[in-house]
Order: C-alpha cells, then sequence, then structure tokens
C-alpha cells in the first residue's frame, strides 16, 4: 500500500477490508502504532482500547459475512457509555466509572463491526466550546497546536483530523459537534433531535443533547449516519421514521434550490476572514444556479441567552444524580448531607459549577418565569421563526463559527466563550439538522467551516447539497505540520 | 398582544450565591465565593435581554416544548428485564451485601 493504513478514509478502508484485500487487524495495528506516537502531542484520547480493539478485529477478520463498517476505525467521545471501558465524561467525579451497559449508538456500531479503538476528550460534562474545561488535560488542534479543537467534542475532532480514527462519534448540546468539525477541517453533523437514540449518552441537556459523527468528507459522515440513525424504544424521545438511504442518494440531483442567508445585522460580530469566506461561499452557490434570499431572522439573537438559560436549568436537573451514592466518585465524609456537598464540591470542575449555579437560579422560586419560564417561550418563537423561513427557502447558510481556532487560554471569560456558538444554538433550540463543511483555510491556514441548515429530517438534502460544495471548494485536510513532520521524527 | 418585560436588575451577592449553592449542594472555596458572585451577576445580565424578546401571545401559552413535533410515546407497563443487581452495585463506593452502604444520615446536632 504506497499509502499508511491509517491514511486511508473510511469508506476507502472499508472497501479494502470488506473485499478482502487488506486485513482489519493490519489497520488496527497501524492506528495503535500512529496514535501512540502522534496522541502525546494532540492528546485527543482519554481511554485506549487496544487489546479488545485488536481481538475484535481478529474475529471480524474470519467472518465471511461482514458489517457494513468493517474496516471502520472508530473513537467516541467519553460521554457516550461502553460497556466495561472507562467512560469519564471528562469529569473527576466519574474518573474510575466504568458503565453496565453500551450505549445504542454503541450496539449499532458494534453490530456493524466498527472498531471502538477509544474514548475521546471532552469538556466536563460536555460544557464548553474548547476542550479546557476537561478535568484531565487539554486536546491540541492538529492544525496548530497551539490552539484549540473546539468543544466540547474536540477529542473527537482532533482524533479525526490527526487520523488517529477515521472517523468519530461527538455530541452536542449547543453545536458540540459542529463547532470542533469547523475548527478542525471536518464535516459535523448535528442530527434532527430525535434521529439518533440518546440511550447511553450522559445526558447534559435532555431536550438539546444529540450525538453526531465527524468525519473528513461527506460520503464519510453520511456511512456512519446511516448506521446510528434510528428508533430505539429505550428513548422516549427517539423518532420513530424510516431512515432515507443516504449511501444511494448522495450523489443525485437535488432539486431543492432556494438558500436562505443572513442579512448583514447578524454577522456584525464575525471575524473578517469569516465574513469573506462566507461571502464567497455565496457568489459561489449563486454561480452553480442556486437562488439565495437574505433573511432577517429577528429572534436569532436571542438564541444564545435562551440556549444559556435551559441548558444549565436541566444541567442542574440532570447532574443531580452524581452524589457519590451509587457510583463515581464519594468524598470521606460524617454524614450524608455531608458527602453528597463534598463529592460534587471536588468532583466537579469550574464551568460545571458555574453552570448548575446559573440554573438552579433560573428555576429557583421567584425567579423561574422571568428566567426559565420565558425562555421555554423564547424556545418556541425561534423554532417557530425557522418553520416560517423554511416556507420561504429550503436551507439556510451560515458561517459555523464567528471565528476560526482560538490560542489554548485565549478565551478566559464565560461569555466569550459561550459567544462561540452563536451561529450553532439556534439548530439544537429548535431541534433541526446542521452540518459543518470546511470550506476553506484562514491567511494563517486554519480551517474555516460552513454551516447548512435544514428542515427537520432534511439529512439527505443536506449531505447533497455538503456533497455537491466539498467538490466545488476542494478542501484539503491533509496536515502538514502534524503528520509529515512526526513521520520524519520517527 | 405581545408580551415584553424587564427584568428585575438583580445584583448577585455572596448570600445569594451561598443560598444557591446550598440547593445545588455544592460548597464554595474561599475563591470561588470571591469570584463567582460577579461572574454569575455577568451572566445573568447577559441572559436577561431575553425580556427584550417580543413573544406573541401564542408562543406564550405553556412553557412546555419538544423540539420536535411528535408526539412522546406511552410505553405499556409491562415488568421487563432490569440490570442484575451484581452489576448495578459494581461501582458502589460501599456496599453491604444487597444495599449501597452510605454515611449516617442524621447528624445528631
Amino acid at each position: 500500500m504506497p499509502q499508511k493504513l491509517h491514511e486511508l478514509g473510511l469508506n476507502e478502508a472499508i472497501n479494502l477490508v470488506r473485499s478482502g484485500e487488506v486485513r482489519l487487524v493490519e489497520v488496527v495495528e497501524d492506528y495503535i502504532d500512529w496514535i501512540e506516537k502522534i496522541d502525546k502531542e494532540v492528546k485527543a484520547y482519554l481511554t485506549c482500547n487496544f487489546e479488545s480493539a485488536l481481538i475484535r478485529a481478529r474475529e471480524i477478520d474470519s467472518k465471511s459475512q461482514k458489517g457494513r463498517l468493517a474496516g471502520a476505525v472508530v473513537a467516541l467521545k467519553d460521554n457516550i457509555v461502553t460497556k466495561g471501558v472507562r467512560t469519564t465524561c471528562g469529569s473527576r467525579i466519574l474518573e474510575h466509572f466504568i458503565p453496565p451497559y453500551n450505549a445504542a449508538v454503541v450496539e449499532k456500531l458494534e453490530d456493524e463491526d466498527a472498531i471502538i479503538i477509544g474514548k475521546t476528550n471532552l469538556d466536563e460534562f460536555a460544557m464548553g466550546s474548547s476542550t479546557e474545561n476537561s478535568a484531565f488535560f487539554t486536546t491540541r488542534n492538529p492544525w496548530d497546536l497551539s490552539r484549540v479543537p473546539g468543544g466540547s467534542s474536540g477529542g473527537s475532532a482532533a482524533a479525526v483530523a490527526a487520523r488517529e480514527a477515521a472517523a468519530a462519534l461527538g455530541s452536542e448540546t449547543g453545536g458540540s459537534v459542529r463547532q470542533p468539525a469547523a475548527f478542525c477541517g471536518l464535516v459535523g453533523l448535528k442530527p434532527t433531535y430525535g434521529r439518533v437514540s440518546r440511550y447511553g449518552l450522559v445526558a447534559f441537556a435532555s431536550s438539546l443533547d444529540q450525538i453526531g459523527p465527524l468525519a473528513r468528507n461527506v460520503r464519510d459522515c453520511a456511512l456512519v449516519s446511516s448506521v446510528i440513525f434510528g428508533f430505539d424504544r429505550r428513548d422516549s424521545t427517539s423518532a420513530n421514521l424510516p431512515i432515507p438511504d443516504f449511501m444511494a442518494g448522495l450523489e443525485l440531483p437535488l432539486d431543492k434550490k432556494q438558500i436562505g442567508i443572513l442579512d448583514e445585522d447578524s454577522l456584525s460580530e464575525v471575524n473578517e476572514e469569516v465574513l469573506a469566506n462566507y461571502k464567497k461561499a455565496i457568489q459561489l452557490l449563486t454561480g452553480l444556479g442556486f437562488k439565495l434570499t437574505s433573511l432577517s431572522f429577528p429572534t436569532w439573537r436571542y438564541a444564545l441567552p435562551c440556549y444559556y438559560i435551559i441548558a444549565p436549568s436541566e444541567a442542574s436537573s440532570n447532574l443531580a444524580r452524581y452524589d457519590g451514592v451509587r457510583y463515581g466518585f464519594r468524598a470521606d465524609s460524617s454524614d450524608l448531607s455531608d458527602m453528597y456537598i463534598k463529592t460534587r464540591t471536588l468532583g466537579f470542575g469550574p464551568e460545571v459549577k458555574r453552570r448548575i449555579l446559573v440554573g438552579t437560579f433560573a428555576l429557583s422560586s421567584g425567579y423561574y418565569d422571568a428566567y426559565y419560564a420565558r425562555a421555554a417561550r423564547a424556545r418556541r418563537a425561534i423554532a417557530r421563526e425557522f418553520q416560517s423561513a423554511f416556507r420561504q427557502v429550503d436551507f439556510i447558510l451560515t458561517p459555523t463559527t464567528p471565528e476560526p481556532a482560538f490560542k489554548l487560554g485565549e478565551k478566559q471569560d464565560p461569555l466569550s466563550m459561550y459567544r462561540q456558538d452563536y451561529f450553532t444554538v439556534t439548530a439544537n433550540l429548535a431541534g433541526i439538522p446542521g452540518l459543518s463543511l470546511p470550506s476553506g483555510l484562514t491567511s494563517k491556514g486554519l480551517p474555516l467551516g460552513l454551516q447548512l441548515l435544514g428542515p427537520a429530517f432534511s439529512e439527505l438534502e443536506l449531505f447533497k447539497l455538503a456533497f455537491l460544495l466539498e467538490k466545488t471548494f476542494d478542501f484539503k485536510n491533509n496536515i502538514d505540520g502534524i503528520t509529515t513532520v512526526r513521520e520524519e521524527e520517527v | 398582544m405581545l408580551t415584553t418585560g424587564r427584568l428585575p436588575i438583580i445584583v448577585v451577592m455572596k448570600s445569594d450565591v451561598n443560598y444557591l449553592s446550598r440547593l445545588a449542594n455544592l460548597k464554595l472555596t474561599e475563591e470561588e465565593e470571591r469570584q463567582l458572585p460577579a461572574q454569575l451577576d455577568k451572566i445573568i445580565d447577559w441572559v436577561g435581554q431575553l425580556a427584550q424578546l417580543e413573544i406573541e401571545a401564542e408562543e406564550a401559552e405553556g412553557e412546555n416544548f419538544t423540539p420536535v413535533d411528535f408526539a412522546l410515546r406511552l410505553e405499556p407497563d409491562e415488568p421487563g428485564q432490569s440490570l442484575p443487581l451484581a452489576e448495578v452495585l459494581a461501582m458502589a463506593p460501599e456496599k453491604e451485601g444487597d444495599f449501597f452502604k452510605v454515611p449516617r444520615v442524621l447528624t445528631g446536632k
């Protein structure tokens, strides 16, 4: 093979393994080699699953009928439970927690013979936009190791970008798959709420959480989606709807041509290069025969405050279970009440505590109506505005992030971090799908992402549009610095 | 009919933060007690701008919201298999027989 096995794209690796040309064990061994060399720089992985990966690979190699993902080496964000494999949520409170069951997505991946190579780093309990809130260490952006990979699924994004996995699963509550995808030059999808079972996804904000794939191209992203999507009766919010055949449909012509773009007002706080890239994309789409309409979206600017009331409120409820009684860290204490307080105080990091307190405030007597109840109504208004927009247009196009990957330690003020989610939280609030596609590089060589939004359950159309744009952008996700420099050292 | 409003101006005091932490079963360090009131004040003020959003009467109906319009399913009330007890207790910080063991509930103070 002229190319190293860990550099193969997801679909390529699957074709080679399923056809018998390459043994899965060799693919896994190559990944292990590479991860052992590079991860001390990137720090994407919290837990590596090498031994069981090799055992499983040998089993799969001996099968005559292999699953749709045989050949795929994938990483999972460490808030997705894996039976017998440590799952920390990036928190000290679950530092030694070993789940007794697999998440639904894990079952689906393993049923199709994917290899789960390890669990990736994240902001603690998925709260953050840079992975700097992990209790253990900070992951670096493979494009520039002095910068963040984004968050909260930063480890998953960094792993795929650095070829430490062919694809990965992350999770979103406010943009945590799309934003790291944009920062790391990857395709990232937040499915429609209800498309992917949340059974086994550690809950942060249950009405917002969704698992989503990160991959190096649209085809790979679509393939992983086709495996993880689907009804699951164990998740009461799971959508019981058929899944289109993404792989067959991807290259078919797109007959939906109306695209909504944001007006100047909504773009005032955006980095110059991001704006230039966005305008270039608009011109390109016009040239390709799409009709672009400027939308005024008056509720958009309220999405962030709305989100930062709803998400912390739900989190303050969901994280109440971490009390040291049944699992996880337990502090030494003199009585039960003392145990709850000490365990949580020592076990949770500062951002988690901050959000729990904001949520507690918004739900507390005397403030509930003005904050939580109002935010819930605002959410409905935002969702209505999307519904009305999608009566006019088929897609909405925005930049994914207001700026490219920032430096480690740069965003000290919590609000400056929250503002990273400006373009992404709307989709989580409205429950609609969103895809981030790499659309170019900045003058400093950092990736930029373009976001495509569609109505609920329109993932096939999003994939089609993204596939078309991908050919036009021709984004090269080979990172010179990290892959070639390290090879020479070896 | 549009409803809009001015949210009360909140100045988050150390006592408020202590009250909230008690509700959340958290205890702040001295440094957190110093920093958090101002941080929370800023965050709460920032999210408070939501008051400026005009909400139509139809949106003002109730606060329950599901992100996608499908009815939440009800499951039939049939007992199934639960997690085996051994697995449930496997991660217990302390156990005794079939029970999770915790420190005394009453402090005797």
